[in-house]
């Protein structure tokens, strides 16, 4: 892995304090139908967007999912510099990145593989909803970062962006609406937390175990992102994927209505 | 995606005979190319095997190393793939030309790989804590002819069961950790590979859609859905790719097809792989030559 | 015209993105921030929606938002650039608005030495016309390569508007092809527009 050399890197090894503690199993996530959080199998977390919040972005977003929180810049359209062919249709980029300090273990400052990989997600995710065909031979740069991660970031990632899109005045067909789901046996958990997300070092022995994220055009009835980790069942694999149809639908409102009130708060600042 | 240059009649031509479950090489539409496999091709390596998906060709090389265990995971050994794209499939691979779709490969196969029940990485654990064998599998891709990501994990799959690793004696004494390694060079493990995924493919095509997508097809595809499947017909990684969307039914229907494509895949895959081994150093070798 | 500023169908007053606003049919025209698609209206932006009576009997749907619209240079469209570069056969610039919107990043353009008027082509001077950091008022012709949209000042209204003479002050256009400083009272060559606020205004798309 090459490091940044601008950057004061710390010692060359050191230890999470968290590594020492032998962590106990989680075979309960459940427990009389209810999680660890008080929650239902069903239940999301509340959610907090607002449109609006980087003043010197074109667009820009922020979600807040307890302590899930995640913050999204657009900028653009401006030239591609690269040389590169002619093309009439506009270019996305993405760039995602978790916060240093947003894990529970301390992140490097440069893109890893795990954040690269949400990036081509996120990207994907938001390319059939955006009308590329408006702003030729240009493009647009998204940026997300993650402040802290508890959990859900790429759905929280890809709702917050295509809110951030939306502000930035960008024609688009739809909105995305991200989710994701934790399958832990027979059970389907909504919106997973930090603790209840699938990881593979755990052995849960478990047949079933793995997590779904799908990003929905709920307007549409479109899936443009889907992407999953773990073994699982396939009648339970289809069972997530309606599950997260469902709940992104139902997320469309909030969307909706955080892009309004950014509406309405330009027009009032203006006259 | 390397492509190529299609005109809109050539594709409208493609799209419609999909519809009608013919494409422009007859097959159906859930029908795999020509598959040529493999194994035991470079002497150089502990495992290795090359596949010829009609003229899509890859070579993937295992080499066990011993190494530190990660420290998520203390006492199981380690799997880490690297795609090289080489400039001889396409000039356009050339300098760092094909580094996103490496990236993009590498990702799909760790993350399919990345379960418990795939590999029994517990076996390759040396010291708990301290050392394991750390098996790089490495992808070289010879030729692009569609279909990257099925072949490569059929690939990956052959030449992880083609792979030995050398048996290894620890011995302490005093606090202090010999590890030994066998003389003999049949003394050797297997690792078992029947519960590991292959990838499947399926390209949305107009209304319908496909396995197996040759590169023409792939030109005429918007939105694709990648499934790790195993024999069992789980699911080990699942992931959209392109630039369009899916209709949350047509998901479902991909889905169904990936299963069963998936499943008879690993099967034939198997019988494959065991008839290989069974004709042993009498199977004749083709090599590169063709 | 008549606008109905607030449309009377949605329940809220904003148009919103991926919203249905009505069924397609042959006498609605989908204007600005809406798309059609499986013969529905949608809206493709955050903003109010407008329902417009166009002359013959039409229904236009309309999303309009107050963040600025044209962000790109779109082919017929006027923009104010920055000359940066001059050369025998042609002069770089960097394009700083769009119409009337200010862009916050520029984007690179090219004026070729036969669009620089629109008689005499075989005639021009590139450094009787342009000189860098002069400020001209062009026409997009086409979005060009990868690297530059090709502008035209091939009009009287197009040109250099505001240009420094050596002196260091803003120099005064005397006539299509000059200019003179007031310090110095030296005059100097240029492809001068005919500034005329209303045929700006008007085709500031």
């Amino acid at each position: 892995m090459p490091t940044d050399s601008r950057r004061i890197a710390g010692p060359e090894s050191s230890t999470n304090p968290y590594s020492f503690c032998t962590e106990k199993p989680r075979h309960d996530l459940l427990k009389n139908g209810k999680r660890q959080d008080g929650r239902k199998e069903n239940n999301l977390r509340p959610i907090f967007l607002k449109a609006g919040v980087v003043s010197q972005a074109r667009g820009s977003a922020y979600i807040e999912q307890n302590e899930t929180k995640v913050i999204c810049a657009v900028y653009g359209p401006r030239e591609v510099v690269r040389k590169e062919d002619f093309s009439m249709k506009g270019l996305l980029t993405c760039e995602f990145k978790f916060a240093i300090f947003s894990c529970r273990e301390r992140r490097q400052h440069q893109q890893d593989i795990e954040e690269k990989d949400y990036s081509v997600q996120l990207l994907e995710a938001l390319e059939p909803a955006v009308c590329l065909d408006k702003f030729p031979k240009a493009q647009m740069n998204i940026y997300v970062t993650v402040l802290q991660n508890d959990g859900s970031a790429l759905a929280a990632a890809i709702t917050c962006a295509s809110v951030a899109m939306a502000d930035s005045g960008i024609e688009m067909y739809d909105l995305v609406a991200g989710c994701a789901v934790r399958v832990a046996g027979k059970n389907l958990l909504m919106d997973p937390c930090n603790q209840e997300e699938y990881k593979p070092e755990d052995e849960t022995g478990l047949t079933n175990s793995g997590s779904v994220t799908v990003g929905l055009m709920p307007s549409l009835q479109q899936v443009s992102a889907i992407s999953s980790k773990g073994e699982i069942e396939f009648e339970l694999v289809k069972q997530a994927v309606a599950k997260c149809v469902d709940v992104c639908t139902q997320l469309y409102p909030v969307l909706q209505q955080a892009l309004v009130k950014s509406v309405s708060e330009r027009q009032n600042e203006e006259g | 995606m390397v492509d190529v240059l299609l005109s809109d009649a050539e594709k409208t031509f493609i799209i419609h005979g999909i519809q009608d479950n013919l494409r422009d090489d007859g097959r159906g539409c859930e029908d795999y190319r020509h598959m040529e496999i493999e194994t035991d091709v470079v002497s150089s390596t502990s495992g290795s095997a090359k596949v010829r998906l009609a003229n899509t060709e890859i070579l993937v090389g295992v080499k066990a190393e011993l190494g530190e265990p990660s420290s998520g995971k203390p006492d199981k050994g380690r799997l880490e793939f690297f795609v090289d794209c080489s400039a001889n499939a396409t000039p356009e691979f050339e300098g760092r030309g094909g580094e996103d779709l490496a990236l993009e490969i590498s990702n799909m196969l760790t993350r399919a790989y990345d379960c418990p029940k795939c590999l029994d990485l517990g076996k390759l654990c040396v010291i708990k804590g301290q050392q394991c064998w750390v098996l790089y599998v490495d992808i070289l891709l010879l030729e692009c002819g569609g279909n990257l990501f099925d072949a490569a994990s059929v690939a990956v799959k052959a030449a992880l069961y083609n792979t030995c690793i050398p048996t290894v004696t620890v011995s302490q004494d005093e606090g202090h950790v010999d590890i030994e390694l066998s003389d003999d060079p049949f003394d050797v493990q297997h690792l078992d590979v029947t519960s590991a995924p292959c990838i499947v493919t399926l390209s949305k095509i107009g209304h319908s859609h496909v396995v197996d997508a040759s590169q023409k097809e792939e030109a005429c595809c918007l939105a694709r859905l990648m499934m790790g499947v195993t024999e069992k017909g789980t699911v080990t990684a699942l992931k959209k790719e392109g630039s369009g969307s899916l209709d949350p039914s047509s998901v479902e229907e991909m889905m169904e097809t990936g299963k069963r494509v998936g499943q008879a895949l690993n099967k034939s895959l198997m019988e494959v792989l065991c008839l290989e081994e069974q004709k042993g150093k009498k199977k004749e070798k083709t090599g590169f030559l063709r | 015209m008549i606008l109905f500023p607030k449309h009377s169908m949605s329940t809220t007053p904003e148009g919103n993105l991926g919203q249905r606003i009505c069924h397609l049919d042959e006498n609605i025209i989908c204007g600005q921030g809406t798309y059609s698609k499986n013969g529905f209206v949608y809206s493709s932006r955050a903003g109010y929606l407008h329902k417009l009576q166009s002359q013959d009997d039409k229904i236009l749907f309309e999303v309009r938002s107050n963040v600025a619209t044209t962000t790109v240079p779109s082919i017929d469209a006027l923009v104010t650039a920055r000359i940066t570069n001059v050369t025998p056969r042609f002069c770089k610039c960097a394009i700083m608005s769009v119409g009337r919107t200010l862009l916050r990043e520029t984007f690179r353009g090219q004026i070729r030495k036969e669009d620089v008027r629109a008689t005499e082509k075989d005639k021009v001077e590139m450094y009787k016309c342009f000189r860098p950091g002069d400020i001209v008022v062009a026409r997009v012709v086409s979005l060009g390569d990868a690297q530059s949209y090709v502008l035209s000042t091939a009009e009287n209204e197009l040109g250099v508007v505001i240009a420094t003479s050596e002196a260091g002050s803003t120099m005064v256009p005397i006539s299509w092809c000059k200019m003179q400083c007031p310090k110095s009272l030296s005059e100097e060559f240029r492809k001068v527009a005919k500034v005329q606020p209303l045929f700006i205004q008007y085709s500031g798309t």
